[in-house]
């Protein structure tokens, strides 16, 4: 498969990107690692007219320990690096273990944190070559009102596959988004739509140039299920963070990824925990109750059953992981 | 499409070259260059038979990389591997333990396995998984190629302690 043709921009500092991207508004596509986009329009997902590398300005690239003791990681970090930082792996293993899992060694080396938080959605009718779905008709992905992964639906259910998402969702990190006219930051929990076609609240115009993660205060943990261990996009991912005891927690987070157009906060599942603390009773409610949240449908290769099973699993056997990490 | 000249460092030969955007890595090796060792295969980012070593001797996936954005940097293909007339440990030990069969993937899982080796010639098995996870062989199976790695392995870090 060849590229489409477009007119590439590679700017010499974020000023001069951002005011390309301003210039070009939805004409205009970011890149940074490649290792997703490159496919999805060699697959004639995207065609942009432009296409935006910021890959020679140096300071997206940079890990930073802030002066509270959290992190500021640059939007072009690339997963190899994210995955090599022994810092990382000590305050956020949530965060390490989920992008140590993304793809392959050859993939890491090029995708970064700033593309796998923006990391488009993906659906088994869409995600075909050309040449497939020309043989079929349009979705809301492409050209038309229709979805047919789930014939009633009224939005697009493509599913968002970001490994970093939960585990930056679990650790409270904020994104902050850079564009001509300033920045805004806000909470990651904010960033995503549960639409798989306007998955994220980033505008044309706007570039995500970094992620904040706030001092470690509790234990987290990351786990994913995935048909091979390398390459897979996953079948369920799951996050979890715990301030606090076992007994009496102060504070817990549970999100789910890779299950619907948005990671998914698992509300009732938290308020079990937070109410009678992470035992074996608790963690067997919060598993059904996770597996209740999902609803009948799904969107993933394999029927609905399975995910429901997948999730009560993947959410009981890291939970227990987890409450076993109490020191 | 305008096409913009870059400056190209293969195996230690520099190349001027008139590329177009959107012409990957992999396609001004094997159409512009000639080096056909580097295969198209998948050209998803899928396979790996497409490896190049990068500058720091990382794994490269050339389907998936734009030329443009190599200009004045350099990578190895598996032209560049062997030492002088010598093929390198890892080509020697995938011959003598047979770890290939068709030998599609054979230039994508050497890349890789230098990528390892390059900067680890004690790897654990966890080491070897996870270096070669993002390179397939769909006929001979990975056994025969694990063992291969760990035998080169052996050589470079013999070759290491006599030098």
């Amino acid at each position: 498969m060849q590229l489409p043709e477009f007119e590439y921009i590679r700017p010499k500092s974020l000023a001069e990107g951002l005011q390309a991207l301003a210039e070009h508004g939805p004409d205009a596509q970011i890149m940074s690692g490649g290792s997703d986009l490159l496919i999805n329009m060699k697959f004639r997902l995207d065609t942009p007219k432009y296409l935006v590398s910021f890959n020679d300005v140096a300071e997206l690239k940079a890990m930073e320990t802030l002066p509270d003791g959290g992190m500021q990681i640059g939007a072009g970090c690339t997963l190899t690096q994210l995955a090599g930082s022994g810092e990382l792996e000590d305050k956020y293993p949530a965060l390490h273990d989920a992008v140590f899992s993304v793809g392959s060694k050859h993939v890491r080396n090029a995708a970064t944190i700033g593309g796998n938080i923006c990391l488009d959605t993906r659906c088994w009718y869409t995600n075909q070559s050309e040449h497939w779905r020309e043989t079929r008709d349009g979705c809301f992905k492409t050209d038309t009102e229709e979805c047919h992964v789930i014939k009633t639906a009224a939005k697009c259910h493509a599913i968002n596959s970001s490994d970093s998402a939960p585990a930056l969702m679990v650790l409270g990190a904020t994104v902050v988004l850079a564009s001509a006219k300033g920045e805004r930051e806000l909470p990651i929990v904010e960033f995503y739509n549960d639409d798989g076609v306007d998955h994220t609240v980033m505008q044309p115009g706007e570039f995500l140039a970094r992620v904040l993660i706030p001092p470690p205060t509790g234990r987290s943990i990351y786990a994913k299920l995935a048909q091979r261990d390398g390459l897979d996009f996953a079948s369920g991912t799951f996050a979890a963070g715990i301030v606090g005891s076992n007994e009496s927690p102060e504070s817990v987070c549970l999100v789910m990824g890779s299950v619907g157009p948005a990671p998914k906060v698992l509300d009732k599942s938290i308020e079990i925990i937070m109410g009678q603390g992470l035992n074996d009773d608790t963690i067997e409610a919060a598993a059904l109750a996770a597996r209740a949240s999902l609803g009948e449908v799904t969107n993933l290769f394999t029927p609905s059953g399975y995910k429901r099973r997948l999730v009560k699993a993947l959410v009981k056997d890291a939970l227990n992981e987890l409450r076993d990490k109490e020191a | 499409m305008a096409k913009q000249i870059i400056t190209l460092t293969v195996n230690g030969d520099e190349h001027e070259l008139a590329v177009a955007p959107y012409q990957t890595l992999l396609e001004v090796l094997r159409d512009e260059l000639d080096l056909i060792g580097t295969k198209r295969g998948c050209t998803a980012g899928s396979c790996g038979v497409c490896t190049v070593n990068g500058e720091q001797g990382e794994a490269v996936l050339s389907c998936c990389t734009l030329a443009v954005d190599w200009n004045g940097r350099s990578v190895t293909t598996v032209e560049g591997v062997q030492e002088g007339t010598e093929l390198h440990p890892i080509q020697k030990k995938f011959l003598e333990h047979g770890a290939v069969q068709c030998g599609f993937c054979t230039p994508g899982l050497v890349m890789s396995a230098k990528a390892l080796l390059d900067v680890n010639t004690s790897p654990t098995e966890r080491d070897i998984n996870e270096a070669m996870a993002g390179a397939i062989c769909r006929c001979t199976g990975h056994i025969k190629v694990k063992i291969a790695i760990r035998e080169a392995a052996k050589a470079l870090r013999e070759r290491e302690g006599a030098g």
